[in-house]
């Protein structure tokens, strides 16, 4: 009997062997990744998710001010984004999931880049160089950020890394990368055009700018004088500086000449706090508004990134960038009409009256459809005063004073500031002290400090040597086998 | 009993042949209630000689004087009659209360209890629906040991988990779920009323085994009511009405005491004081004005009955509960109708044809989370009134926080489910040994969804407002350079669902020399799931009106608001499955089980997975040395067997063009093309092997004890850890592979106890008890990370849960408390650094030894409960006596933790009056610590957010009537009986919440109470009448 049994069951799997075959069912409707970048159509759609990951940038917005002497951390309470309060206190820790996010999404645009070069051979079309030079420029704008952060990084080109190869990585040092970055922006900006096809592209000027800045960053004055000066005088997009700076960071004064290299933001899609990295809207923004206000011009938001009194006092009171950058909550109110009738509240992870007035909800700038994370309003990552006063500073640096004073007095003078006559190290200090008055709440301000080795003086708690880079997440040195020196001080 | 059976067998096979001998014996089989029995075994002792009684509990028997008849029959005790001169007899058999004769369904075949080497539990359907409970694993509750159900919400609809034999994995952790032989998922559960259930019968161990890859988690088998042959037609009406109320109000701040302890807070947090006057009396009872009494009710017709060749068992129900928050706005509504009918076409051939349909209706308020009803009730303050004028307040001072009756008052749902379920089956018994049986079943369900976003305002700043301002203007949106207005939406869906399978077995059963037993069971099976969706939003509803509240209805100029989406998913599984069974001389059995499966949710590489289970018992008081008069029986039971779990998602093996890739050109949203999750081509099924030993006696035919004792692990658990980030696994709508990685295990002792008599007094008596006790940890967790984060405590707070290894699954993890600084001079004088620490702060306990607190990190993070029960019970207990019944159902868990995470950490949020004890000066408490709106880390995870969630509810208690026969007999009515029942009438609990019943279909979730909707007090009265 058990024999027959056997048999049977014998019988039986020989059919079900054959029968397997109704297990090769397919997923509807979408594409395989190993299977793409068969048209010109699938590199179109590639390079977009290569862009998409140029909106977390509420974490540059936050960490660059919070960080600095330019704002603190603010929210609920002292336990809200814990990670934030932390590198406001510089008591950061290689446990700090703002920190972790920063490594994910730019590693992950580097990967979406790096699947298009993997691919790059796949097909010929015209235009494909374009598609190509724009993933090289996001490509360095991703590794610039990380450098910055972290220093030392594995730097991967070229493909997607497998899953097995992950403990093999290494870091690689930081010179290696900058190297990459430049050769990646070089080979962008001879390809890139100079206006954008829409609004949104990237363009050869705001290849030029950023490259500029990886070179202003790297100490390299006399290359950055000459990207930077060439970009200004071979100005083939008409950059320029917008008149209004009052109002240059309202949602109807978007993609002006003054934008070089911006990140763009919708307020159409929604979105939820449990994935800020996923929204295609300005997460800052809608973090930045005060606490249940409930009045005219602003919106109510969750009191994040508060600026500093320190802040508010640097500003010379004639200077119209002052109001435009901090928003002096109790004065406001006070010159309204009903201001008793105006209310806001005070969050508890600190007060300091004062909000960033330049990424900050606005009542007619709110998207659809939860005002809190679909601010419309775009990131500039790099404006023309920006390369004004980079530009000023190279040329201060590699010994031209006085093409130096030009550029600066070029963005003083759109705020009718006094022009500066100084030069020497006095020029430098003018040209780092307009950068603060003319950058800040923009998430510049730590870098700056850091990289003229001023951060000691200017941050409480600040440690030189540890602190100039930030640690690399722990759990991350785990996962990639441990085998990663973190940071020193860390 | 094996022998009895032997004899039915064999009393089956010739019977009807043999030749009558000496005088004929003619009589009539009844039962103790005096009606007929059919198909009870006559047989001559010590011969072949027998007959079966007939249609009407008949039989005739040749025999002589002296010799001794056997009357057997499953179910009944076994009766000897010593043939005299009497040619005439009636026999009354006794009921056999022990349950050793019950047949058990286990998967492809049955078998006796006796015959069990499994470690199987079953409920029958009396004892469920007695309960009273709209969904059947509500009322399996405490009914089982080793089956542990928590309840994710009291609300009407509202599910709950059942969890076989602890957790297993992070991921799926439902029992595959057979209603008849057809795939059901735990969330449907709520189609099935508990009325029309027979039995339900859990399988535990290794034997599970025989259903593969699905059945790692456990396998339920319930069994729908079905009709006997040969029964005339009996009509049965059940209803019961009922209102419900809330266990609990929590113990909240009055106005006075919240404005004489925010004044204190504020003060300390060095800002103005907010009242001047504190005398405000008791201000607004917000959860007054929430909760309500709600009504329940159920009707049900049944018919059951059946003919020569056809039974059939025909019923239709009707079930409507409100919600105790909510009313009518958390409403569930249930509309059943069941055919089940078993017909012989032809002989040997039968037909089983089982359908049951179900309509539900459902309406749900937001609960259980962060900005629900109740979290905003509790945190509502009482110095606000619930309207101003005519409109309801706002709650201006705390953020977010919104009002509770406003909120109910704008929230409008509906779901509709359409679901069908049935097979039909065939079975061909070509002779007694062997039979073919081949089925077809379905499960298909249409759900539609509406819900209705009117514009509303709850207040300045409010972040659930929709409108522009208190006149409900409505947003503006740019879209493309045009300005449009965002107004009143409805979103709508649509989807359908369905499970089918298609089996065919063969069973063989044959006794050789009356010693061999061999039983043997092949089959092979099809199963696949096909679900599609479509979803669409609809935005400027006419007059923000819910009487238009459809997506035809939308003004949205050029539709630009409008969004639409779909799905659909396929899945399959190929299987084929052996096992073998061999029993000796009804001492020994041996049992095997082989299961082939192939899954869909694999790659070719992994594709195939076999499951073998090997089984055994000795029947020890079958033994012929076994001479123990008080113990009747005695078996000792051992298994081991491996199965699997494959529910991971679809296609996860492979990389897929499903992330999210959007970036704004022109001011426009374009889509891109990004790859969402990782691929792992060689993923592969989660393996639990378990081992099991069992334990079963009987003592003077009364108590039934069974013990068992397993060790369950659960390896290469499907996970999704963490990756590196140099993968770019993490943008928008991606996220990691899931890898084979983690083992946990469980292990357990279940105790059960029945005992039952049946007084000649009348008195009838049956209690059963059992308990539980299980212990879970996770034994690895994937390589390069030390655990997998779970819970957040508190609005952006830690996370507070995890999956660890040497922890159980979603253990708590946050600071330890040592009482509170009383003095500067203490905070001075002490050890350890606590940055920040004042006069009635919490003091923490420095785990590392460091000499500082670490806020920034987890060096002093420890341990601080658990969600798991280390022992759940359940006593059941019912009495009748002259027409008299009582019953009652105790349920108990003990050992688990629950979070505290609804109360809002906002300086104006109202607060628990555990507050009012709070730390005022040096020695006022050493437990609760001071107020302060200032910076304070009191507010930080820690065991003072931890408490005891242990507790015992009395989850059904009953005292009916039933009226004597005789007096209603005379209207025609065979049975009726009234009983006032009430449900949850008692819970004995130290947990302050709502209720400390507090599940999460995620086990990483679990014990964290947002403000869970309680289940309620409901005090029902019913009818049961039978024609």
């Amino acid at each position: 009997m058990k024999n027959i049994l056997k048999t049977i069951f014998v019988l039986i799997l020989g059919t079900m062997s054959a029968c397997d075959n109704w297990l090769d069912i397919e997923p509807e409707y979408t594409q395989d990744a190993e299977n793409f970048f068969n048209t010109k159509e699938d590199f179109d759609r590639a390079i977009i998710g290569v862009y998409n990951l140029m909106q977390p940038a509420y974490l540059n917005i936050w960490i660059g001010e919070i960080a600095s002497d330019n704002s603190i951390a603010g929210g609920e309470s002292v336990t809200d984004t814990r990670g934030l309060h932390e590198i406001d206190n510089m008591t950061h820790g290689a446990v700090n999931e703002e920190l972790r996010w920063v490594m994910r999404v730019n590693y992950t645009g580097i990967a979406r880049a790096n699947y298009i070069f993997e691919n790059q051979d796949n097909l010929d079309f015209q235009g494909k160089n374009v598609i190509l030079a724009e993933a090289k420029m996001l490509r360095a704008y991703f590794y610039f950020n990380l450098v910055k952060y972290f220093g030392d990084m594995p730097l991967i080109v070229g493909r997607r890394l497998s899953i097995n190869e992950i403990i093999q990585s290494q870091r690689t040092p930081k010179a290696e990368i900058y190297a990459q970055i430049e050769s990646d922006l070089r080979a962008a900006m001879e390809v890139l055009p100079w206006t954008a096809p829409e609004a949104g592209r990237l363009t050869r000027g705001a290849a030029m700018a950023l490259l500029g800045q990886a070179l202003l960053y790297q100490n390299k004055f006399g290359e950055a004088a000459t990207v930077l000066g060439n970009l200004i005088d071979n100005n083939q997009a008409g950059y320029g500086l917008f008149a209004d700076f009052k109002t240059l960071f309202y949602v109807v004064n978007q993609n002006v000449n003054e934008d070089v290299f911006t990140i763009q933001f919708s307020g159409l899609q929604g979105g939820d706090y449990g994935c800020l990295v996923c929204l295609q809207g300005n997460a800052a923004v809608g973090f930045h508004g005060i606490r249940q206000y409930n009045g005219p011009l602003y919106a109510d938001g969750n009191s994040y990134n508060l600026p500093t009194q320190d802040l508010y006092d640097y500003f010379d009171p004639q200077d119209i960038r002052r109001d435009a950058t901090v928003l002096d909550i109790d004065a406001f109110i006070a010159k309204q009409p009903n201001a008793s009738e105006i209310t806001y509240a005070i969050g508890g992870g600190g007060h300091t009256g004062f909000y960033n007035n330049k990424y900050i909800k606005r009542l007619d700038e709110r998207g659809l459809p939860d005002d809190d994370l679909t601010s419309p309003l775009n990131y500039r990552v790099i404006r023309y005063a920006d390369v004004l006063l980079m530009a000023a500073e190279a040329f201060q640096r590699s010994g031209n004073d006085g093409r130096a004073r030009t550029e600066l007095n070029k963005v003083r003078a759109r705020v009718d500031m006094p022009a500066i006559q100084s030069s020497g190290e006095q020029l430098y200090n003018d040209i780092l002290r307009e950068r603060r008055l003319e950058l800040s709440g923009e998430g510049y301000r730590f870098w700056d400090l850091v990289r003229t080795n001023r951060a000691a003086g200017a941050i409480e708690g600040f440690v030189t040597g540890k602190h100039e880079l930030f640690p690399i997440p722990q759990v991350e040195i785990d996962l990639a086998g441990g085998n990663w020196q973190q940071n020193p001080g860390y | 009993m094996i022998k009895r059976f032997l004899l039915l067998l064999m009393v089956l096979a010739w019977g009807n042949a043999l030749l009558a001998q000496g005088s004929v014996i003619k009589g009539v089989v009844t039962d103790d209630e005096g009606s007929p029995l059919i198909g009870v075994t006559v047989m001559k002792m010590n011969t072949t000689t027998g007959t079966i009684t007939d249609l009407s509990g008949s039989f005739s028997i040749s025999a002589s004087i002296g010799d001794v008849l056997q009357f057997s029959f499953i179910g009944y005790k076994t009766q000897l009659y010593t043939v005299g001169t009497a040619t005439e007899v009636e026999i009354n058999l006794e009921a056999d209360i022990t349950s050793l004769g019950e047949v058990v369904v286990i998967g492809y075949g049955t078998a006796t209890k006796r015959e069990l080497t499994g470690a199987t539990a079953q409920v029958k359907g009396e004892s469920l629906d007695a309960m009273n409970m709209p969904r059947v694993d509500q009322a399996l509750q405490g009914r089982m040991a080793g089956v542990n159900i928590s309840t994710n919400s009291g609300a009407p609809g509202g599910t709950a988990n059942i969890r076989i034999r602890g957790i297993g994995t992070s991921g799926a952790n439902d029992p595959l779920i057979l209603v008849d032989g057809v795939i059901y998922d735990a969330a449907g559960l709520n189609a099935l009323n508990p009325n029309d259930i027979e039995s339900v019968t859990v399988l535990k161990d290794g034997t599970a085994g025989i259903y593969g890859v699905r059945a790692a988690n456990g396998v339920i088998l319930i069994e729908t009511k079905k009709g006997a042959k040969g029964v005339k037609p009996r009509l049965e009406f059940n209803t019961f009405y009922g209102t419900q109320r809330t266990a609990r109000k929590l113990d909240m701040l009055n106005a006075r005491e919240y404005a004489i302890l925010k004044n204190e807070a504020f003060a300390a947090g060095g800002q103005p004081r907010p009242f001047n006057n504190t005398n405000l009396g008791e201000g607004t009872n917000w959860q007054d004005a929430v909760f309500q009494d709600a009504p329940i009710q159920e009707y049900n017709l049944n018919m059951t009955g059946g003919s020569e060749k056809t039974s059939y068992s025909i019923g239709g129900s009707y079930f409507a509960q409100q919600g105790i928050v909510g009313g009518p706005k958390a409403n569930f509504e249930r509309y059943n109708a069941r055919i089940n009918f078993v017909t012989e076409l032809a002989p040997k051939l039968t037909l089983t044809n089982v359908m049951l349909y179900t309509h539900e209706r459902s309406k749900t308020l937001p609960q259980g989370s962060i900005g629900s009803v109740l979290y905003n009730t509790i945190n509502a303050y009482p110095t606000e009134p619930i309207r101003v004028g005519d409109r309801f307040s706002y709650l201006d001072e705390v953020n977010d926080i919104i009002n509770p009756i406003a909120q109910m008052e704008n929230t409008f749902n509906e779901a509709f489910v359409n679901k069908l379920v049935g097979k039909e089956e065939i079975s061909y018994k070509v002779n007694q040994h062997l039979s073919f049986t081949g089925l077809a079943g379905y499960n298909f369900a249409l759900v539609d969804f509406k819900g209705f976003n009117p514009l509303v305002w709850y207040g300045p700043g409010k972040f659930a407002n929709s409108a522009r301002n208190a006149n409900l203007d409505p947003v503006m949106v740019d879209v493309g350079g045009i300005s449009i207005e965002r107004g009143a939406s409805v979103y709508e869906e649509r989807n359908t669902f369905l499970d089918y399978n298609l089996e065919a077995f063969g069973n063989y059963d044959r006794i050789f020399n009356q010693l061999h037993r061999v039983k043997g069971m092949v089959g092979v099976s099809l199963v696949g799931n096909r679900s599609t969706g479509l979803n669409g939003i609809g935005f400027n509803i006419p007059n923000n009106d819910i009487n238009f509240a459809d997506i035809s209805a939308n003004q949205a100029p050029g539709g630009f608001l409008n969004n639409a989406g779909s799905f659909q998913n396929r899945q399959r599984l190929i299987s084929a499955f052996a096992r073998a069974e061999y029993d000796y001389d009804g001492r020994y059995i041996f049992s095997a089980i082989l299961r082939r499966d192939g899954s869909s949710n694999f790659g070719p590489n992994n594709r195939i997975g076999y499951f073998p289970a090997v089984s055994g018992a000795w029947l020890i008081s079958e033994e012929s040395f076994f001479n123990v008069a008080a113990i009747d029986f005695l078996k000792l039971r051992a298994s081991y067997g491996i199965s699997g779990n494959d529910r991971i998602g679809l296609f996860r093996y492979r990389g897929l063009l499903n992330g999210s890739a959007r970036y704004v050109f022109n001011d426009l949203i374009v889509n891109g093309a990004a790859i969402g999750n990782t691929s792992n081509p060689d993923l592969q099924w989660e393996t639990t092997v378990q081992t099991n030993f069992g334990l079963d006696f009987t003592l003077f035919r009364a108590i039934d004890f069974t013990a068992n004792y397993f060790i369950k692990t659960t390896k290469d658990l499907l996970f999704q850890p963490d990756v590196s980030a140099l993968l770019g696994s993490y943008g928008p709508g991606g996220s990691p592979p899931v890898i084979n990685a983690g083992n946990v295990m469980n292990r357990g002792l279940e105790l059960e106890m029945g005992y039952s008599t049946r007084k000649k007094s009348g008195v009838n008596f049956r209690v059963d008890y059992n308990v539980t006790f299980l212990k879970n940890e996770v034994t690895r967790v994937p390589e390069g990370f030390e655990f997998i984060p779970g819970a957040p405590f508190s609005v952006g707070g830690n996370v507070a849960t995890r999956f660890e290894k040497g922890f159980p699954i979603g253990y708590f993890v946050g600071l330890q408390t040592d009482g509170i600084f009383q003095t500067a001079e203490e905070i001075a004088a002490h050890s350890v650094i606590q940055s920040g620490a004042q006069p009635g702060d919490l003091r923490f306990v420095d785990q590392n030894g460091d000499g500082i607190i670490n806020f920034g990190d987890d060096s002093d993070r420890t341990m601080i409960g658990s969600p798991i029960p280390t022992a759940i019970m359940g006593l059941n207990f019912a009495v009748d006596f002259k027409g008299f019944d009582f019953s009652a159902n105790v349920y108990a868990a003990l050992g688990q933790d629950i979070i505290r995470n609804y109360e809002r950490q906002q300086p104006f949020a109202n607060q628990l009056s555990y507050n009012i004890d709070r730390w005022t000066g040096p020695g006022t408490s050493n437990r609760v610590p001071r107020l302060t709106t200032g910076a304070t880390r009191n507010n930080v995870f820690s065991d003072f957010y931890v408490e005891d969630g242990s507790f015992a509810r009395l989850r059904n208690v009953q005292l009916g009537y039933t009226i004597p026969k005789a007096l209603t007999e005379r209207i025609g009515v065979g049975f009726f009986r009234v009983y006032v029942a009430a449900n949850n009438l008692v819970t004995l609990t130290r947990y302050q919440g709502f209720d400390p019943d507090v599940g999460a279909a995620n086990p990483l979730f679990a014990g964290v109470d947002n403000g869970i909707y309680p289940q309620a007090i409901s005090i029902m009265g019913g009818v049961n009448i039978r024609f």
